[in-house]
């Protein structure tokens, strides 16, 4: 087996048929567990009180426990044998987007379009910059050029999903998406935890550490539970970035599909991409950011005082619980087994590009969100 | 591996659901907010 070519069985649950029941069941077991993590957040500080551990157990937040509890329970699925059939259910996307058009009504208009200027620049220089990167570094260790655009992509973009959008486009092969799909979650899990650390650190102010974790992280579940570690306006702003980025993703993938027709294939009678294609793949939820970061303004607009931010505040709670579920699912979709299928030559280019993104993000987040006020 | 493979049924498949899941989450986010402005989904729901 060579690097580019992993065990099959390593497929996600994205890209196996699934079975419905399991599916159902799947989706139960991260509901069962969200409601775990989230009693835990609840009641740890209040147990921990008085002991040793106050201070961790006062520290520690909802995001660490649903992934905690999320590989737990992957672990246990695994020991039963059941995980595998079960992942149908572990949505990870569906939950991190809706929590995210959720969160777009907690956000004012006016911010987005504060920072939508800063947004677009930092992801165009950002994508750019790490894709031609990890594309180049990828070529030098002799990477299949399929799985170059899938790595490419999913370090640059927005994880799995772009790792998707750009498996579809260059036509890869199922193998070579659960793999990169793999690798994004391996990846992306202590990026979680060290990046608020390091904006801490470093004593980023939250915008800038908002726009770093947003423009470094690959997966936006991870974005958003880094964001959620540092604090809501640092999650705001990253969230923003993140979302920017994902609506690049279109046209990543049309020039993706272009390059691969009329460069590497070279197959006569090739369709050309057409416009439309822009829009097919067009992420439709940061449509839903928007509109709900929209139709929330113009309602506490015209609220009153009072029951305006009430309102609103019954979707962050409710948004808070999507974001629960999410992390759940990204514990559950962990799989150790990446690593050895991989080879080091996709795994070493995988490290060297999040290295590249850390700091090159950092850069250029330190740049144009220095001094951005809320 | 061949340069000339197709994208697999399994690519495919994966594409269309994430196509899907977008569209999901995008309207499911939507008609939450929505129901929570008009005042069906209310903090008493929500634990």
């Amino acid at each position: 087996m060579t690097a580019a070519e992993p065990d099959a069985a390593a497929a996600p649950a994205d890209i196996r048929p699934p079975v419905w029941s399991h599916a159902g069941i799947g989706l139960v077991v991260v509901l069962l567990l969200g409601v775990l993590a989230w009693a835990l957040a609840e009641n740890v500080p209040g147990w921990t009180e008085g002991t040793a551990l106050e201070e961790i157990g006062a520290a520690v937040e909802y995001p660490v426990y649903a992934i905690a509890v999320g590989l737990l329970g992957n672990l246990l699925l695994s020991v039963l044998g059941v995980r595998d059939r079960l992942s149908g259910g572990f949505r990870t996307e569906f939950f991190i987007k809706t929590g995210l058009v959720l969160l777009g009504a907690s956000i004012n208009l006016s911010l987005i379009v504060d920072s939508a200027g800063r947004a677009v620049a930092q992801a165009l220089l950002l994508v750019s910059a790490v894709f031609l990167f990890t594309w180049w570094l990828a070529g030098r260790l002799g990477l299949d050029d399929k799985l170059r655009a899938l790595l490419a992509s999913a370090v640059s973009i927005c994880g799995v999903s772009a790792a998707i959008t750009a498996a579809g486009a260059v036509q890869a092969r199922k193998e070579q998406l659960a793999y990169t799909a793999s690798l994004v979650i391996l990846f992306a899990l202590p990026s979680i935890f060290v990046l608020p650390a390091l904006a801490d650190a470093f004593g980023l102010d939250a915008a800038v550490a908002g726009a770093w974790i947003g423009g470094n992280i690959d997966t936006t579940a991870a974005v958003t539970a880094a964001g959620a570690l540092a604090g809501e306006e640092a999650l705001q702003i990253a969230s923003i970035v993140k979302v920017t980025q994902n609506a690049l993703m279109g046209i990543v993938a049309v020039a993706l599909t272009a390059y691969f027709a009329f460069r590497v294939e070279r197959t006569a009678g090739s369709p050309r991409p057409q416009a439309i294609e822009l829009w097919r793949r067009f992420p439709k939820f940061v449509l839903g950011f928007v509109a709900a970061s929209v139709i929330a303004t113009i309602y506490l607009n015209n609220a009153s005082a009072s029951t305006g931010p009430e309102t609103i505040a019954v979707a962050n709670d409710l948004r808070t619980w999507f974001f629960v579920f999410a992390f759940v699912s990204i514990g559950l979709e962990f799989r150790v087994g990446a690593l050895r299928q991989a080879g080091w030559r996709p795994v070493g280019v995988f490290a060297a590009a999040t290295v590249f993104n850390l700091v090159v993000a950092l850069g250029i987040a330190s740049v144009l969100f220095a001094g951005f006020e809320f | 591996m061949s340069d000339g493979d197709t994208a697999t049924p399994g690519v495919e498949r994966a594409r269309r659901i994430a196509l899907n899941e977008d569209w999901a989450a995008t309207i499911a986010g939507l008609a939450l907010l929505i129901l929570i402005l008009a005042g069906v989904i209310t903090a008493d729901v929500i634990p």
